[in-house]
């Protein structure tokens, strides 16, 4: 890990929030016959994620595969078991207390705009709140909040300032739950599963708008989502999970065109392609159930291409191509380098290149 | 299944001032009438209105709707939250609640052929609650988007089949009932443990089977499926819809399947019907309604997927938010949000015309052969093989 202190100054200008090792494992107990089976859930295991100013990273995933832990644990709202986190250049300590100083570097984004809105307070007090609580002046919050609305395209604010939460559509309602993220000028933001209680319809305009906070104010982005085909089209770099781990990752959509882990072309398979009717090839009840494999490689029960080795031995990251990684044992015989070398090649430079 | 008292008007009042569609009042006759024969027609919807609230405030939810469906064929309904799908099933199959009143139009419904080989048809709008009972669960059944809240939280699993099973099909031993929900819950795929379950002990996709198992118990010849996948992520999502297309090939009923995902019908459906505001925009058969949209609403829907081939571009989507049904905008519902708008689209609502190809119909004034009307390229293409989205001009100010 030296090479994150060392270089802390550097990083500092465009890597915004840098999570090194990120576990988190939680305990569960299972009422047993007299006594109770203690279980350990590796909820997130050993996840790095370097969020760029002015660039899109997506955790794609089904239910249960780690990916919201990940977000609340760099959010802090979670604490980590293991693993760092670095806030631009600086480490955070890990038993610290969340601080608001953090907080208004980092926000997070909810999926359900519905229940993330206090339903019996106006806009303009759900807005109006986090301002005053991260030391914005009463006489300045009105406008400041008008600022919020408009950077999130809803005009004229004042329209909406006064409305409560169920007279907005629940397109509108996650655009004023950016706008409050927003509003007290953070760096990163996490986003997650944001358009997946929209309308269909809507969704775009709330991936549009992601997309442009990220070109035009350079703000870092975590983009969570379960639908692979929204994280080509905002991501520019994309990390796929499954069960705790991140199985592939790579810089830009290469994962999505030419999938290599096998996991990751059961998701592809999955989104409905009205222009291939022909895909409808239906996993299998196998493939389906989320079944973690206590051994070996963890996608294994479900795997269609599982081998003996698979069962036994769990996979490491190979490199596959050009800043791009696969845990999967397919990939094996490629030729291999460091992984840390291959993976940051960050536009705008300042970044890591160890050799 | 709930079996709550619902309003049912014979009297229509036309309340709402913003619908010029003038209400025909449906002459309620005999209750059940061998009229004429419906043949492969299952489910015969005809001229269907449903407000929320009376008098002055009345709210109109789903406006002069006709739908039908023949046996074995899957209908998709396709539309954004508040363009009245949910409404509209609901009202048909007499489940809507109050504030809901259905204030015109029949459905009819097929029980197949009786005795002297008419048909025995049933219009559930006039039906006795003695008459729906028979028939729900039985003929017509629905899968409910949350089966979390659909199903018992404090009954077992298994509890639930038996339950149905021995309300319905009073003749069935314990023994039999028992041998059926095993055979039900193999057909979707879950093992016989799962009986024992409670169902906040099953993941989502599981609870989400299991509605599928109850809503097949008594093999309907229709089932209507409420976004049963919404709340699932993709993979679950896949593996429902291939299941529910098994089953369907194997036991042939037909499928009413609403969701606001039209890349998923357009797998799933024969035909599908695209609705906004309560009204029906377009119906078509799924392939046509893919490759050749007719209506600008529905190529909008189909530009909001992002692909998963080809080069990223920037795709607009629909601009706008879908309408506030108190304070509908005039002329054509749409307009405000249609990047074709037209003089005549702002004064004069659009009804749904037959186009003259092959069965379908849109509700456009681009379409409706005026002179002048140009029909944008885009809407009035021909033949297969989309795979890029066809691009639709920017509307600007709409907020």
């Amino acid at each position: 890990m030296s090479d994150v202190t060392d270089l802390s100054e550097v990083i500092a200008g465009t890597v915004q929030l840098r999570a090194r090792h990120l576990t988190r494992h939680f305990t569960t107990r299972t009422p047993g016959r007299g006594f109770n089976v203690k279980h350990i859930v590796r909820a997130v295991d050993d996840v790095s994620v370097d969020l760029v100013a002015g660039e899109v990273v997506a955790v794609v995933g089904e239910s249960g595969s780690g990916k919201s832990v990940l977000a609340r644990m760099l959010a802090r709202i979670v604490r980590p078991t293991a693993g760092d986190l670095i806030l631009r250049g600086t480490q955070i300590p890990r038993k610290a207390k969340r601080s608001l100083a953090y907080a208004s570097q980092v926000q997070l984004v909810l999926q359900d705009p519905f229940s993330s809105m206090n339903p019996v307070h106006k806009m303009r007090h759900n807005l109006v709140r986090p301002l005053l609580i991260h030391g914005a002046k009463r006489e300045d919050v009105e406008a400041l909040a008008e600022a919020a609305l408009t950077r999130v395209s809803l005009e004229p604010p004042s329209r909406f300032l006064d409305r409560y939460p169920h007279e907005l559509s629940g397109g509108q309602l996650q655009r004023v739950s950016i706008a409050r993220a927003l509003c007290v000028e953070p760096r990163v933001l996490l986003a997650d599963e944001p358009i997946s209680m929209l309308d269909v319809s809507v969704r775009l305009g709330v991936l549009n708008l992601l997309r442009g906070l990220c070109d035009n104010d350079d703000l870092a982005i975590l983009y969570i989502t379960h639908d692979i085909a929204s994280a080509r089209y905002i991501a520019d770099e994309v990390i796929v999970m499954y069960a705790g781990q991140v199985v592939e990752h790579s810089r830009g959509t290469v994962l999505v065109d030419e999938p290599t882990h096998p996991y990751t072309q059961l998701l592809i398979a999955s989104v409905p392609d009205p222009a291939d009717p022909t895909s409808v090839g239906a996993p299998t009840a196998e493939q389906v159930q989320m079944v973690i494999a206590e051994k070996g490689c963890r996608f294994n029960p479900r795997c269609p291409f599982v081998m003996d080795r698979c069962r036994v031995e769990e996979p490491p990251e190979f490199i596959v191509g050009e800043n791009h990684t696969s845990r999967c044992w397919l990939h094996a015989d490629k030729p291999q380098f460091e992984v840390e070398v291959a993976l940051p090649q960050r536009r705008g430079g300042g970044e890591i290149t160890k050799t | 299944m709930s079996t709550e008292s619902i309003e049912v008007s014979g009297v229509v009042t036309s309340a709402n001032e913003t619908s010029d569609v003038s209400v025909v009042t449906t002459p309620h006759t005999d209750q059940r009438t061998d009229g004429p024969a419906m043949g492969q027609r299952i489910l015969d919807v005809r001229n269907f209105s449903i407000d929320y609230g009376w008098g002055e405030g009345a709210v109109r939810a789903v406006n002069n709707v006709d739908l039908h469906l023949n046996r074995s064929t899957v209908l998709g309904i396709a539309g954004e939250s508040g363009s009245g799908k949910s409404t509209l099933v609901y009202g048909f199959t007499r489940l809507l609640r109050s504030p809901g009143v259905i204030v015109g139009g029949e459905a009819l419904f097929n029980l197949g052929p009786s005795e002297d080989g008419t048909d025995n048809i049933i219009d559930l709008v006039t039906a006795s609650e003695k008459e729906l009972r028979s028939v729900r669960w039985s003929n017509i059944s629905v899968v409910l988007q949350s089966a979390l809240s659909a199903l018992n939280p404090v009954l077992r699993v298994g509890t639930q089949f038996e339950q149905v099973l021995k309300t319905h099909r009073r003749d069935m031993s314990k023994a039999d009932r028992r041998a059926r929900t095993v055979e039900l819950l193999a057909l979707v795929g879950l093992n016989e443990d799962r009986l024992r379950r409670y169902p906040h002990e099953l993941s989502g996709g599981q609870r989400q089977r299991v509605m599928i198992a109850l809503a097949l118990a008594l093999d309907p010849e229709l089932v209507i499926m409420d976004e049963p996948t919404t709340a699932l992520d993709v993979v679950t999502q896949r593996e429902i819809i291939s299941k529910l297309y098994e089953l369907r090939s194997r036991f042939g009923f037909a499928m009413i399947f609403i969701t606001h995902d039209l890349s998923l019908l357009v797998e799933l459906a024969d035909e599908i019907v695209v609705m906004y505001a309560g009204a029906m925009v377009e119906r078509a058969s799924a392939q046509a309604l893919y490759d050749t949209p007719r209506h600008p609403y529905t190529l909008g829907l189909l530009n909001s997927f992002p692909p998963m081939h080809g080069v990223r571009t920037e795709l607009t989507g629909i601009p706008g938010s879908p309408p506030d049904l108190t304070d509908l905008p005039t002329g054509c519902n749409f307009h405000p949000r249609c990047p074709y708008a037209m003089d005549r689209c702002l004064k004069e609502s659009p009804r749904l015309e037959e186009l003259g190809e092959d069965g379908r119909s849109v509700a456009c004034w681009l379409h409706s052969g005026d002179e002048g009307v140009v029909v944008p390229v885009e809407l009035r293409r021909t033949g297969r093989g989309k795979r890029e989205p066809i691009p639709m001009p920017v509307k600007e100010d709409v907020s």
